[in-house]
């Protein structure tokens, strides 16, 4: 066996390397932190070997396959990671379980990174249920009575989206014969049984769950509420990336025959999702609660991808390829923007909830204790201000960039109704980030200056200078996107 | 070698910024020697890139920023003399702040302000392309707003800074909407650009100047003037510019006499081939310039304040500069060499003079010239370095003043002679006649005769001292030296850019002259020292007390109506603040105002609430419980499939 040949696997092979790695010495070394700096310079590694790995080959009889789409997300899922890992450290310090921690953690990201090189559905399927079973537990880490609800309502709600997912798949296969996304989308151009809308629909409810899109977010607010905070951030921007990222495969390469079907299908859920995000999360004073919706918002963003390929594809428009590749780029970038921004975020309201149980209050993720944050812990409320701009997509950010660069391509697209249904979204969303920037910044303080755990600050930075510098300078991320784009659209 | 390093000089004062803002409160003074390293060393890179470019070659380096744009460094002629002055006068006038805000609980906060500026003023000058230059020109007003209001506890500092900030951004508006013009008209011309050029760089405005309709050239021109009239306050955007001196007096003659307020000039002149391929927007220029110099110049002789004396006086000098580069339209890119000399030489001397006012105001602590009298008996150096200052900017012969204000009024009288409209010449000449008056009226009322009130009598410290010294050496004695090669080199500014003046002329269908108007007259040659002397000499009869022949009382009474216009200063409070400001702007607001309340509000209220209590009732659907939410992902999957069909059937 050529190993040479398997290198662009390598990042998810060492990972699980270290995975299995950190368990086994959990065992026997007493030193605990152990297991996330090996965690953590595992991570940068793998950073390295994806962007580093070669582009163009497929793996194991066609089921993986290694290009600048799959690569776009797996750094994606990678930054999520290392950011999350270096706020654990602080968070997990003295943990007894933390080895099992990192490893979960670990097994989360090499399942994400797995469905993003998937062009199997078996492959796919297996590196969600990895992710997603990873995350599962991770949800109920702090043993608390708030996580283990939060978990619970994760696993039946993911239990039942896995069976429509999985009922789904099984009908493509028995209408096509094939679990090859190719082979697939070959067949169905060919002709397709009546059975398709029912097999179609249940795929996207399957990943829409993951995407958290109306209907299918309800566990989202309730679970990212729930959980560890930072497990939050792992499941706001990383594993819900995943199912963008086995969606955009399956529906826009393997179910581009029913192109009609699923315009309709994401052009109701975008809209929809969008509105009822931003619209609930209004109403929320807890912030994490708030962040939540934020997220189901974000995800209805986008999803606007799919409508502007849909429009576009099968048109007249000589630009067709153009914009399409353009729309899926400006879901990348806002793909990518929202993992930062939406982890800092989450990593921020982390901040606040540990100082507030240090305090031994209740509730550690209301708005209230966020009142003075700016005296309180300087370096967390700006860092929170910035995410919370970023978020509203206020430039210069990435969450404006993202959001340009789609919006230009819906308006491109001909979709003029949803362009400014979205920028209407947007307005409205600055009504619930400001609140919590008045809190911070006009409000009196509720208690002296914290001391801001090492950990924290460091990704708080790390994100922070990400977001801007993105914003920026977006040039580079326009282009990487734009390659990853037209890897998965020629 | 200094060339790679052009970036340290708006990167320093940028450090030295953030350097002050963390760190200067914990140490003496403020941290504010960052600031002043930090400026010096963007002296020594600016000279060491002179050194290296000097006299044949420019510097020029960019870099892509996003879509069709770049960031970019360019030194040229123009940009280099401004450079060099702006690191100068702003070391020394930093350095004199180490003195004169002693004591003042904001040292840190002053300094790191004066830092950003610093970098911000650098930045604006050495910009390489239209888009930069705007950036960096909003910085400069940010930090101009900031200085003004820097006493923000004082009532008249808050609202002079809400004030200057509100005029120049009436100027600014008209700057940004002069940029969204030229970029359309440029980019309908549909260029194929090599790489590294963009579309808003300079050279590619100069080299495409020929392209733009005539008609969209006057109003860009225009457009680009109304924003250098709000920054370098000419009329009518000039009323900030007196009321800025409530910040303190270094600010006043960094921002608001040496640098900032040069920088519409330097617009002006930046664009210079655009202007000149549209005449009759130079006409205004011309003619604006004139007259703000002479009718700043009537409201300096009456104030009492002697930093307001100086504010009208700077508004007025830079209504010269103005008035120079508008007769560009005969004498042709020579104008912005004329232009640029007076600035430069009107920077050291409108910085000396204000910095010697402040000295004057720190140690009598007050602004009112007739509580002073007799200071110069305590005050030698101030009293004779305010002099050298009062003599250049009176245009006394063989000053900077003489020789920069001299070639200006020849440019205006060739435009005279080329166009017959001498309106120009007749405005500058007035006006200078009345600088030389006002600048010894000050002098003469604040350093002779009797001390009006009881003051403290003690001169400034040494470190306050020095830079008036330097500061007057080179307004007596920069002119004398510097004044040919200055020309000289200014005037090959453009070639750099293969800047066709002639195609240029042909667009705005106008000629250059070519020297044969050059011939003044002898009157005309020596009217400017007979001004300047003259001006000085009435100053004396007036207002020195051992030669007073003359008493004002005589020529005026309390109620005559020009005495009273120009203590009222045109009434310009009057009709601006009064009735522009209060009446018509407020009177519209009011109106706005309802219709905001009543309609706009109303409307926008109601959908908000209705969007408000849709999501509180949406919010109801999250009920917690795992059955529901099951429930809603299978009425999901039902409704997907029922809209799909209908969809379908509708559209086929």
């Amino acid at each position: 066996m050529d190993l040479g040949y398997y290198a662009p696997l390598g990042a998810e092979a060492l990972l699980t390397g270290v995975a299995l790695l950190v368990v086994l010495l959990g065992l026997f070394v007493k030193n605990k932190n152990l297991g996330g700096y090996l965690s953590l310079i595992g991570l940068g590694i793998a950073m390295w070997m994806v962007a580093s790995a070669k582009l163009g080959t497929t793996f194991f009889f066609d089921t993986m396959y290694v290009d600048g789409f799959s690569q776009f997300f797996k750094a994606v899922f990678l930054a999520v990671s290392i950011l999350v890992v270096i706020a654990s450290l602080s968070r997990y310090k003295n943990h007894p379980g933390q080895d099992e921690y990192y490893a979960l953690l670990l097994f989360a990201t090499v399942g994400m990174m797995v469905v993003a090189s998937a062009i199997d559905l078996i492959t796919l399927f297996v590196g969600f249920e990895l992710a997603s079973l990873s995350t599962y537990a991770l949800a109920a880490f702090d043993k608390e009575k708030k996580n283990l609800e939060a978990a619970m309502k994760y696993f039946i709600f993911g239990a039942a989206s896995s069976a429509l997912l999985l009922f789904g798949f099984s009908l493509l296969y028995g209408m096509t014969g094939s679990t090859r996304i190719a082979d697939i989308a070959a067949i169905s151009m060919a002709d397709f049984g009546p059975a398709t809308l029912v097999a179609l629909i249940f795929v996207i409810a399957g990943f829409a769950f993951k995407m958290a899109l109306v209907p299918f977010h309800m566990w989202a607010p309730d679970t990212y509420e729930g959980s560890p905070t930072l497990v939050s951030a792992l499941l706001a921007a990383g594993s819900k990336k995943m199912g963008f990222a086995a969606a955009f495969r399956i529906i826009l390469v393997a179910l581009m025959a029913l192109r009609l079907e699923w315009y309709v299908a994401f052009a109701i859920l975008a809209a929809v999702t969008m509105t009822l995000g931003n619209v609930v999360a209004v109403w929320q004073t807890n912030v994490r609660r708030m962040l939540a919706y934020s997220s189901v918002a974000q995800a209805g963003y986008i999803a606007i991808a799919f409508v502007v390929i849909g429009a576009v594809s099968g048109s007249t428009n000589p630009d067709a390829t153009y914009i399409s590749q353009l729309g899926l780029a400006g879901g990348l970038l806002q793909i990518l923007g929202h993992a930062l921004m939406k982890t800092g975020a989450f990593i921020a309201a982390g901040v606040v909830g540990y100082m507030v149980l240090r305090e031994g209050k209740e509730n550690p993720d209301d708005i209230e204790n966020y009142a003075g944050l700016g005296q309180r812990a300087p370096i967390t409320a700006f860092c929170m201000l910035i995410f919370l701009f970023a978020l509203a997509g206020i430039p210069p950010t990435a969450g404006f960039v993202g959001k340009f660069v789609l919006f230009n391509a819906a308006y491109d697209a001909g979709l003029l109704w949803l362009v400014l249904l979205a920028i209407l979204n947007s307005a409205l969303s600055l009504y619930y980030y400001l609140r919590v920037i008045k809190y911070m910044y006009v409000y009196k303080p509720a208690g002296g200056r914290i001391s801001e755990p090492k950990g924290y600050v460091l990704a708080l930075l790390l994100a922070t200078i990400a977001v801007v510098g993105i914003g920026v300078h977006p040039e580079p991320f326009i282009g990487w996107a734009m390659q990853a784009a037209a890897a998965l659209l020629p | 070698m200094y060339s790679d390093y052009a970036y340290l000089i708006v990167g320093l004062p940028v450090l030295a910024f953030v350097l002050t803002i963390f760190l200067g409160w914990h140490l003496p003074k403020g941290g504010g020697f960052f600031t002043v390293l930090a400026t010096f060393g963007g002296f020594i890179l600016s000279y060491g890139i002179f050194k290296e470019i000097y006299p044949n070659e420019i510097l020029h380096q960019s870099m892509h920023w996003f879509a069709n744009f770049n960031v970019g460094i360019l030194i040229d002629p123009l940009a280099l003399v401004m450079l060099l002055m702006v690191t100068f006068v702003c070391t020394l006038i930093h350095t004199y702040a180490l003195g004169y805000m002693d004591g003042d609980h904001g040292m840190a906060r002053y300094f790191a302000e004066a830092g950003l500026f610093t970098a911000s003023m650098l930045g604006l000058i050495f910009s390489d392309n239209i888009l930069q230059l705007f950036i960096f020109w909003e910085l400069v007003g940010l930090c101009s707003y900031l200085l003004i209001g820097f006493w923000y506890r004082k009532p008249s500092a808050a609202a002079a800074a809400k004030k200057a900030f509100l005029v120049t951004r009436v100027g600014d508006v008209m700057f940004l909407a002069a940029i969204v013009l030229l970029y359309n008209n440029l980019a309908s011309l549909n260029l194929t650009l090599p790489p590294g050029e963009y579309l808003l760089q300079f050279k590619v405005i100069y080299q495409n100047v020929a392209a733009i309709p005539p008609d969209q050239l006057t109003y860009i021109a225009l457009l680009f003037f109304g924003g250098a009239v709000g920054k370098s306050g000419q009329f009518p955007l000039h009323v900030w510019l007196p009321d800025a001196m409530e910040g303190p007096t270094t600010v006043s003659a960094m921002i608001h006499a040496a640098t900032m307020v040069t920088a519409g000039v330097y617009l002006v002149a930046r664009l210079f081939p655009l202007f000149y391929a549209a005449p009759s927007a130079l006409l205004i220029v011309a003619y604006v310039g004139g007259f703000t110099a002479l009718f700043a110049a009537t409201m300096g002789l009456t104030a009492f304040d002697i930093k307001r004396v100086l504010a009208f006086s700077t508004v007025s000098q830079l209504g010269y500069m103005m008035l120079a580069l508008g007769a560009g339209a005969v004498v042709g890119a020579a104008s912005v060499g004329v232009s640029i000399f007076h600035l430069i030489g009107h920077s050291f001397l409108k910085a000396l003079l204000f910095l010697c006012a402040g000295s004057v105001i720190h140690a009598v602590n007050t602004n009112d010239m007739r509580e002073m009298g007799g200071v110069g008996k305590y005050m030698k150096y101030t009293a004779m370095t305010m002099a050298a200052g009062g003599l250049a900017l009176a245009g006394f012969p063989l000053t900077t003043g003489f020789f920069s204000k001299d070639e200006i009024l020849v440019v205006a009288w060739e435009y005279g002679s080329a166009t017959t409209d001498f309106i120009p010449y007749i405005l500058g000449i007035l006006g200078a006649l009345l600088t030389a008056f006002y600048t010894f009226r000050l002098w003469f009322v604040t350093f002779t005769g009797e001390p009006r009130s009881d003051y403290h009598k003690h001169e400034s410290p040494w470190i306050m001292l020095g830079p008036l010294m330097v500061l007057a050496f080179f307004a007596l004695f920069f002119g004398l030296g510097a004044q040919e090669p200055f020309y000289h080199y200014l005037e090959s500014n453009f070639e750099h850019y293969d800047v066709n003046f002639e195609a240029l002329a042909a667009v705005g269908q106008h000629h250059i002259e070519e020297g044969e108007a050059a011939h003044e007259p002898f009157i005309i040659k020596i009217l400017p020292i007979i001004v300047g002397v003259g001006g000085i000499l009435l100053a004396i009869l007036f207002y020195y007390p051992r030669f007073r022949k003359l008493d004002t009382r005589k020529f005026t009474t309390e109620n005559d109506p020009i005495r009273r216009i120009l203590l009222k200063g045109y009434y310009q409070h009057e009709i601006y603040t009064a009735w522009f400001a209060e009446t018509v702007v407020y009177g519209i607001a009011l109106l706005s105002n309802m219709v905001d309340i009543k309609i706009v509000d109303a409307t926008l209220n109601k959908i908000s609430e209705t969007t408000v209590a849709f999501g509180g009732s949406l919010r109801k659907a999250q009920t917690g419980i795992i059955q529901n939410y099951i429930l809603a992902i299978i009425f999901g999957v039902v409704v997907l499939v029922v809209l799909i069909k209908l969809w379908l059937e509708v559209s086929i």
